[in-house]
This record gives C-alpha cells, sequence and structure tokens, in this order.
C-alpha cells in the first residue's frame, strides 16, 4: 500500500456506539488513498454502513457517536464538523437506498447536489452539461419526476446530484442493492469512469462482493463491526476464504456460511 | 330572481373573499408543514403574538404604521430563530410527535409573552380599510363587497404568488423542497437544515402578521384570533397539509360553503352552522380523500 500523505481518508481503530449503549462497531481502521477505489465489504448489519456515516458525520442524526479512535480526512480529523461542512471539505456521501427526492424533477435533483456551492445560473448549467455525459440516461428523463424513474436511474440521480458538490472523495453505500445485473455494471462503469476522470477517491460498501472487487483497489471484509481481512482487489478475489465465504466458490463444492465458521473456529481452536 | 341571484352571488363573494382570511392563517401552516412534516400548533399563537406587537409598536410607542410593521415582521424573524435555536435544534433527532407537542408549547409561551409585553385588553386596529361596502361595487354591480375582504383578497394573491415563485425558482426554495422530501438525503448533500429551518418559520411568522393584520381589522386584536387556528385545520384537511395552492383554494371552499350554508340551510338548524359546518365537510374530506384536493400523494414505484 501507498504511504500515509497518500492517504485521503485515514480511519484509526474507531469504535461507534448508538444510543450509547449498542457497540456497532468494535475496531475498524481503513485508509483510502488518493485517487483509488476501496470496498468495504460485509453482510447486513456487519458495520459498512455506520463506517460510512462515521466519516461522513451522518452518525449524529442516528444518535451515533464515535466513541473511540480517529478519523482523519484529507490531513484533518473529523470531530464536531456537521454533514454540511463535510459536503463543503468535499466529502459527499451517497446515502443507502437512493434517497430521491420524489416530487422534484430529475434536473432538480441533481441541480440540489450543488447547493453548497457558490455558483451562478451560467456555472450550474455547464456542470450539469458535464454530469450528464457521465449520465446520458438521465438527459433524456431529466424533466420527469424522480419518484417516478426506474431503481437504476434513481441511484443515477443520487450519485449524479452527489456529482454536483464537486466532491473529491465519495462515499457510496450500496450503490447497487436490488439493481439487474446490466444495471450493476452500468453503475459500476459509471463509478470507474468518474474515478478516473474526474480524479474522486471512493469508499463503498457493496455485499455484492465479486463486481465491487473487480472494480476496486482495495478491499476490506468486515463482520460484527471489525476488519476481518483486507488487501489488493486482486489478493482478496483469489482468496480462498473469500471464495469460499462471499463468492460462494469452493474447491470442495458448495459450502454454507456456517460451516465455514464453524471450520474456522476448530482451526484457531487448533491454532 | 334576479334579486335572488344577486343575492346568491353577493353571499358567494363574501364568502370566497372572507375564505381567503382562513387562507392566510392556512398559509403558515403549510410552510411549517412542508419543511418539518409538524402541524404547528403554536401557528394561531403566532398570529396574535405578531399583531399585537405590531399594534403596540404603532399605540404605545406612536411608531408610524409602515416602520411598526416592519418591526413586527423583524420581531417575527427573532421568533423563528430563537424556535429553531431553542426548541426545533435540541429536538432534532426526535419524532415528529415529539415536535408537535412543543409546538403546542411555544404556542403558550408566545400567548404569554405577548400578553405580558403587551397587555390583555381588545386593540384596535385601523388599517385604514373600512370593513363596509365598497360604494362603487354596490353601485355598479349591485353587490355589497367589504372593502377589507376585498383587500384580504389581494393580499393573499400576492402572497401565493410570491412564495410560489421564491419556492419554484430561488435556490433556497429548490433547498426548502428537498427538505420537505427527504430532510435526511438532503443533509447527505449539503443543504444546511437550520437555515431552511429558520427560513420557513420566519416566513411562517410574516404570514401570521399579515394574517393577523386582516383578522385584528375586522374582530379587533384580542385573544381570540389564537383559537383561528382551529379554523385553518378544515381548511387544511381540504386543501391539503403540504400545498400552497390547496390552502388558498381550501380556504375559499371554506368561505363560500360556511356562507352559503349558513344563509340558505342556517335557519332550518336554528342559525349559527357557520361554525361548524367547516368540520362536518371536513371529515368528508377525510374519509373519501385524506391527502387533501391537493397535498402531495405519497408517490410509490410499484
Amino acid at each position: 500500500m501507498s504511504n500515509n500523505s497518500a492517504n485521503i481518508l485515514d480511519i484509526k481503530n474507531i469504535e461507534v456506539r448508538y444510543d450509547n449503549v449498542i457497540l456497532a462497531l468494535h475496531d475498524v481502521s481503513l485508509k483510502v488513498p488518493k485517487g483509488k477505489v476501496v470496498a468495504l465489504l460485509g453482510a447486513n448489519g456487519a458495520g459498512k454502513s455506520t463506517t460510512l456515516k462515521a466519516v461522513s458525520t451522518m452518525l449524529a442524526s442516528e444518535r451515533g457517536k464515535v466513541t473511540n479512535g480517529s478519523i482523519e480526512y484529507d490531513g484533518n480529523a473529523i470531530e464536531k464538523q456537521t454533514p454540511s461542512q463535510m459536503v463543503g471539505l468535499g466529502m459527499v456521501q451517497v446515502l443507502e437506498g437512493r434517497r430521491c427526492f420524489g416530487h422534484l424533477t430529475v434536473e432538480e435533483n441533481i441541480i440540489s447536489g450543488a447547493y453548497s456551492r457558490k455558483l451562478s445560473k451560467g456555472d450550474i448549467n455547464q456542470e450539469l452539461e458535464k454530469i450528464y455525459t457521465y449520465f446520458i440516461r438521465l438527459k433524456e428523463r431529466r424533466k420527469s419526476q424522480a419518484a417516478f424513474t426506474s431503481g437504476g436511474e434513481q441511484q443515477m440521480i443520487a450519485v449524479a446530484r452527489a456529482m454536483m458538490a464537486k466532491p473529491k472523495m465519495l462515499l457510496l453505500d450500496e450503490p447497487t442493492m436490488g439493481l439487474a445485473p446490466q444495471l450493476v455494471a452500468e453503475i459500476f462503469n459509471i463509478v470507474k469512469e468518474l474515478n478516473t476522470k474526474e480524479g474522486v477517491s471512493i469508499l463503498l460498501a457493496e455485499q455484492n462482493t465479486n463486481v465491487a472487487l473487480k472494480n476496486s483497489d482495495y478491499g476490506y471484509i468486515i463482520e460484527t463491526g471489525r476488519v476481518m481481512l483486507d488487501g489488493t482487489a486482486e489478493s482478496l478475489l483469489n482468496d480462498d476464504k473469500v471464495k469460499e465465504l462471499y463468492l460462494g466458490i469452493s474447491k470442495k463444492g458448495r459450502k454454507n456460511f456456517r460451516d465455514v465458521l464453524k471450520e474456522e473456529s476448530l482451526k484457531k481452536k487448533s491454532n | 330572481m334576479v334579486d335572488e341571484l344577486l343575492f346568491f352571488m353577493e353571499v358567494l363573494v363574501g364568502g370566497l373573499l372572507a375564505g381567503t382570511m382562513y387562507s392566510l392563517v392556512a398559509l403558515g401552516f403549510v410552510l411549517i408543514f412542508k419543511a418539518s412534516a409538524t402541524f404547528n400548533f403554536s401557528q394561531g399563537a403566532m398570529v396574535f403574538f405578531s399583531v399585537l406587537a405590531f399594534c403596540g409598536f404603532m399605540q404605545d410607542f406612536n411608531i408610524p404604521f409602515v416602520l411598526a410593521f416592519i418591526l413586527a415582521a423583524l420581531l417575527m424573524v427573532v421568533v423563528g430563530l430563537c424556535t429553531e435555536r431553542l426548541v426545533l435544534r435540541p429536538l432534532m433527532n426526535a419524532s415528529e410527535d415529539t415536535v408537535l407537542m412543543a409546538t403546542i408549547g411555544l404556542g403558550y409561551v408566545l400567548e404569554g409573552l405577548a400578553q405580558a409585553a403587551w397587555g390583555v385588553e381588545v386593540r384596535r386596529l385601523d388599517l385604514g380599510i373600512g370593513d363596509f361596502p365598497v360604494p362603487w361595487i354596490a353601485d355598479n354591480l349591485k353587490l355589497f363587497i367589504s372593502a377589507l375582504d376585498i383587500t384580504a383578497g389581494l393580499v393573499a394573491a400576492i402572497m401565493i404568488i410570491g412564495l410560489f415563485l421564491l419556492f419554484k425558482y430561488t435556490k433556497i426554495g429548490l433547498g426548502l423542497r428537498a427538505v420537505a422530501d427527504d430532510a435526511g438525503a438532503a443533509s447527505s448533500i449539503g443543504i444546511p437544515l437550520k437555515h431552511i429551518m429558520l427560513l420557513v418559520w420566519s416566513a411562517a411568522g410574516v404570514v401570521a402578521l399579515v394574517a393577523g393584520c386582516m383578522w385584528g381589522a375586522r374582530a379587533g386584536v384580542q385573544f381570540a384570533l389564537v383559537d383561528l387556528a382551529l379554523k385553518a385545520l378544515p381548511v387544511l384537511i381540504i386543501g391539503g397539509f403540504s400545498s400552497i395552492p390547496g390552502a388558498i383554494i381550501g380556504g375559499l371552499i371554506i368561505g363560500a360553503v360556511e356562507k352559503v350554508l349558513e344563509v340558505y340551510i342556517g335557519p332550518f338548524f336554528g342559525g349559527a352552522i357557520e361554525g361548524w359546518a367547516p368540520y362536518v365537510l371536513a371529515i368528508f374530506f377525510l374519509l373519501y380523500r385524506p391527502e387533501g384536493l391537493f397535498g402531495e400523494k405519497i408517490i410509490r414505484r410499484v
């Protein structure tokens, strides 16, 4: 991995609690190098969303709190910032479930992403045209009410909206949830393109391990609030444990989750 | 026959215009409901508070009309600011019901403050517009329509057009509509909720002041203005809680229906059905069209 100064995001041993009681993250450390795509993988409830919200400071609105450890973004510690301040610093989160503004048109949705920036009408239109080059589908539907667009389109709206804030870093929370394989590929193509052409660093949470790793540079696997495994995307894709647990491919035939866990714990005991 | 038709027209037009006064009160509710999905029970108290301050500035301090109005409007912005800071922000993560209860409390605080500062006696508010029929209309159209009603209609129209333009074409208006749809998503892309709340509460305060002036000029500036809020309830149920045009149309419907019913059906009930007829209408709406005529339907993709 690259050296420390090249990291746009550096999370060190954070612990997160909700309502001061429920421990959601035990110990999560991860780094996102500048200009790279990092995948955060794990099952439901593993702590992916919580990690992303800790970074974007959206935790506060859900009564969550980072109770230990530190998060450094672009060389500065994240502590008391509000979500809108984080957006001002170039960090934008695309929330799980798309969360488009249903009663607004597609175009109004996208423009609302530029709220934190002081832009003239002309500048906004220029930015809009640039965004549409990545999201060609949205341009055709610009006047439709967002609530009536398809799931894939809504995901595109959510990402396009975030891009209007001119982020240095995007946090994507399950961008492909509930989408057909073809759309999954399309969304990831756009994400890759934004990463290479706009230089946006990306941290994405996904359950879709295979596709996510194929489109990332580095991956972290978390389970019950702890990082279990991390490595380059390539090494994880070829890792036997990952193959067994998350990709459903095994040398000894298919296995279910419980079997692998049992095996792991037996191994640990014997060690 | 012609006389009867003229009389009906007079009742109808008078009712419609009186309805705009309801619309003005309802408008304040809609603004806050849009942004925070909460029925602001203190809206009636805001009407009372703002117009009493306006009268106080003019009558106790001899401040000229226009300046007193501006001062009262500024005072309502301060009230909005304090509400955001002291009530809404601490309750940011609380449920909508909690915020609703807080607005009831806020109402009592405003009522108390207003009476502590300006006294409890009924004040007369003279806007220089009489509450009597306009001679020109009476002569030419044979309709007796109050000048105050016409003014209220015009003022309501101006406020609606102004608010519509604000929401549709300004940046902060876009922000407000975004927050109204999904406050969490709005804050994730950097729309500061506190600015939006401040804007909405200030706007609702100024709307309350305008409504208070109209009602104060008609009925006197007194504590009973607080209960006006109750009349806005059927207006909102009919028009839809989240729609500005709905507040207007709802007000017109209530105004017209209650006057027409009062005149034509009232005698069978021994009169004074004006007081409850709107609520009966509201119940029918709740049964058959709960989102109101113009309320935002819950859009769900299938």
